[in-house]
């Protein structure tokens, strides 16, 4: 039994770089723009990035109002917390204790058993 | 339109960097961020409980050019906040070519809303922090207090005053017009604020109040205006309590008229410690090996130094006599009997004078700073054998404890080194720092200096010290624990001659359960022109919180 080889030879360069590029389309559009409109889609298009750009500077600067206003908030609980630490501190210092009914009402231990 | 185009390029390119300094001058703002000063704590057995906090307090002010409702306004803040007001309200409103006139200091943060909320044109608030007492005046000659510069002033607020300060923070950041920081630009700076420590004392709150109430007791009893108090824990040089009288209101602190009040004597004031001395110098003999409890000597209730002759407070126990014997009736000539035995035995020479100085200053600690974190430490002073009036008649005073300035902290705590073992522990009086939460870091302990006496010469002036207490005292202390103290009368120097009639009054004692001592307690009473004696006006002072403390850290009594 026989085989029989094929093989293909491209003749030159050109003819090869053809091949690998055969699915490329070249479009030509049929409109035709002049100057005038090149210019107005250029302003157009800064138009919109200065948008983009207020937009976004003035959701930043947004930010920060509501971060101010946490901000104010968590000073304000620190604040009241502190206020609290002060009472809680004046609550159960000894002589508020001292003078509490609880501490009035105990009595002293009429003896101490020690576990040896 | 060249004329234009260069004036752009002048303003534009030229003049740029100075355009934008001026900008960013009037759009970006430095503002501090306030550190918080630290809290300072005291223990209350193994948990921290606040002795100084922070409060946000307000001052209020008017501007009286704008303010147009007078009687509205003079109505509103004096329901609100009668208490804190001037008192010339209508006055301070009249004075209508001012712009800032304070009606009100220390508002409470509701007391400022209240009035704020009523929206009267004029009246503005000033936010501050002040430090707030919540114990009192507990203890406040070591904690000191703040003054109107935010600096710490006498005790820990002064010792550590950087510690607490902390660092204030800064936020430079472009504002809008009514300064709200925004975050545009790239020249923002935002460095938190560091707080200060909070710091825990080793101050026990309970040990320190009551210690307070028995010192004022025993004043009364003795009739004498000055004394202090100083509990310590033997076995770590902790401070458990420091108690003076007079003392003051650390949130009233400007009304005080005479600044002593603002030392702590217990560090600050060196004095005569009398006959507690003794106790040292006996250990420095028992160290050296010159004397035991049990050696004797010939009593004859006065002994001669040089031109200058001792005598004994307590006449009549003559004789052969053994050292634990001069102990117990706190007989001068016994221990100017030890000093002499340091040198040859009959004379107080070079070797017996070096021999006691290295052992009081360099073993014991006396006459130096012991480095305690209380504001303004005296070292006092014990004039060195090198000196020409550190010869032997001041030698000899020095053995039963005159002719030596030295303050209560070196002395309680060169004793507990004489009760604990031999371990000589620098007192502390800070514990560690307490976190945000509230959970206390210890502090690390500081190097104690161990065998400044041997192991056994501790535990025989421990033994001594306690037979000289329960020679005369034994009923007055709860049966069943180890109990031992000695007291001490020291005469005073009035225009350059010791006299007796005013007098002052120690007692130097430990306490603590058959395995060790516990604490010590040191007691000193005085006044001007008072003859005050060791046993009768300190140490009814040391007994009363010598029972309480046994009860107070549940120590287990023998048996």
């Amino acid at each position: 039994m026989s085989y029989q080889t094929t093989t293909q030879f491209y003749s030159h360069r050109r003819q090869a770089s053809w091949n690998r590029n055969q699915n490329t389309v070249a479009f030509v559009s049929s409109v035709k723009l002049g100057p005038v409109a090149h210019t107005a889609l250029v302003a157009l298009m800064i138009t919109v990035l200065g948008l983009v750009y207020l937009t976004q500077a003035t959701r930043a600067t947004s930010y920060d109002y509501e971060a101010q206003k946490i901000d104010s908030q968590i000073a304000d609980l620190s604040t009241k917390k502190s206020d609290l630490e002060v009472e809680n501190a004046r609550l159960t210092a000894l002589e508020t204790v001292q003078n509490s009914n609880v501490a009035k009402a105990m009595t002293a231990p009429a003896a101490t058993d020690y576990a040896h | 339109m060249v004329i234009f185009a260069t004036r752009l390029f002048y303003l534009q390119i030229i003049k740029h960097n100075d355009y934008v300094a001026q900008a960013a001058a009037e759009q970006i703002k430095p503002l501090t961020i306030p550190a918080k000063r630290g809290l300072i704590y005291a223990m209350d057995g193994t948990s921290p409980v606040p002795l100084v906090i922070n409060q946000t307090v307000y001052t209020m002010f008017a501007d009286p050019s704008t303010v147009n409702e007078e009687s509205k306004v003079l109505s509103t803040i004096r329901q609100v906040a009668g208490g804190n007001l001037r008192p010339n309200l209508e006055d301070l409103l009249s004075r209508r070519e001012s712009r800032y006139q304070i009606l009100g200091t220390q508002l409470t943060r509701q007391q400022a809303e209240l009035i704020k909320k009523q929206n009267l044109t004029g009246i503005g608030f000033q936010e501050e922090s002040q430090r707030v007492y919540p114990e009192g005046s507990l203890a406040s000659q070591t904690l000191g207090f703040v003054n109107t510069e935010g600096k710490g002033q006498y005790g820990i607020e002064q010792s550590l005053n950087d510690r607490m300060t902390g660092h204030d923070g800064l936020l430079k950041s472009v504002t809008d017009v009514s300064g709200v920081p925004l975050t545009i630009g790239n020249q923002n700076i935002n460095k938190p604020a560091q707080n200060g420590d909070n710091i825990a004392l080793t101050i026990d709150r309970n040990i320190q109040a009551y210690t307070e109430k028995a010192l004022a007791a025993g004043l009364q009893h003795s009739h004498a205006p000055n004394g202090s108090v100083v509990v310590m824990d033997p076995q770590s040089g902790k401070v458990l309590a420091m108690a003076n009288l007079p003392t003051y209101d650390p949130s009233q602190y400007n009304k005080v008229t005479d600044a002593s009040a603002f030392d702590n004597p217990i560090v600050s004031t060196p004095y005569e410690p009398g006959s507690d001395i003794k106790t040292f110098t006996m250990a420095t003999g028992l160290d050296k090996g010159v004397v035991t409890p049990d050696s004797t000597y010939n009593n004859t209730d006065s002994i001669k130094i040089g031109d200058r002759t001792i005598t004994n407070a307590t006449k009549g126990q003559t004789g052969n006599i053994t050292f634990q014997h001069a102990l117990n009736y706190s007989l001068n000539t016994g221990f100017v009997t030890v000093e002499e035995r340091l040198g040859d035995g009959t004379d107080i020479n070079d070797q017996s004078r070096n021999t006691m100085y290295d052992y009081f200053h360099n073993h014991f600690g006396f006459a130096q700073n012991t480095g305690i974190e209380v504001a303004g430490e005296a070292p006092g002073i014990i004039i060195p054998p090198t000196s020409a009036d550190g010869n032997a008649v001041r030698y000899s005073n020095m053995a039963f404890g005159q002719g030596l300035d030295i303050t209560m902290i070196q002395v309680a705590s060169g004793f507990s080194a004489l009760v604990n073992g031999g371990t000589y522990y620098q007192p502390t009086v800070v514990g560690g720092t307490v976190d945000d939460s509230g959970n206390l870091n210890p502090a690390p302990l500081k190097a104690p200096r161990r065998g400044v006496i041997t192991a056994a010469t501790s535990a025989t002036i421990h033994d001594m010290i306690h037979t000289a207490r329960q020679a005369f005292y034994a009923k007055q202390d709860k049966a069943g624990y180890d109990i031992g103290g000695k007291t001490g009368t020291s005469q005073t120097l009035v225009n350059g001659q010791y006299v007796d009639n005013q007098t002052v009054a120690t007692y130097l004692g430990y306490g603590g359960d058959v395995t060790s001592a516990k604490y010590v307690i040191m007691v000193q009473v005085s006044g001007p022109g008072l003859n005050l004696q060791g046993n009768l006006d300190a140490l009814p002072i040391f007994t009363n919180v010598s029972n309480w403390l046994i009860d107070y850290l549940k120590l287990q009594p023998k048996g």
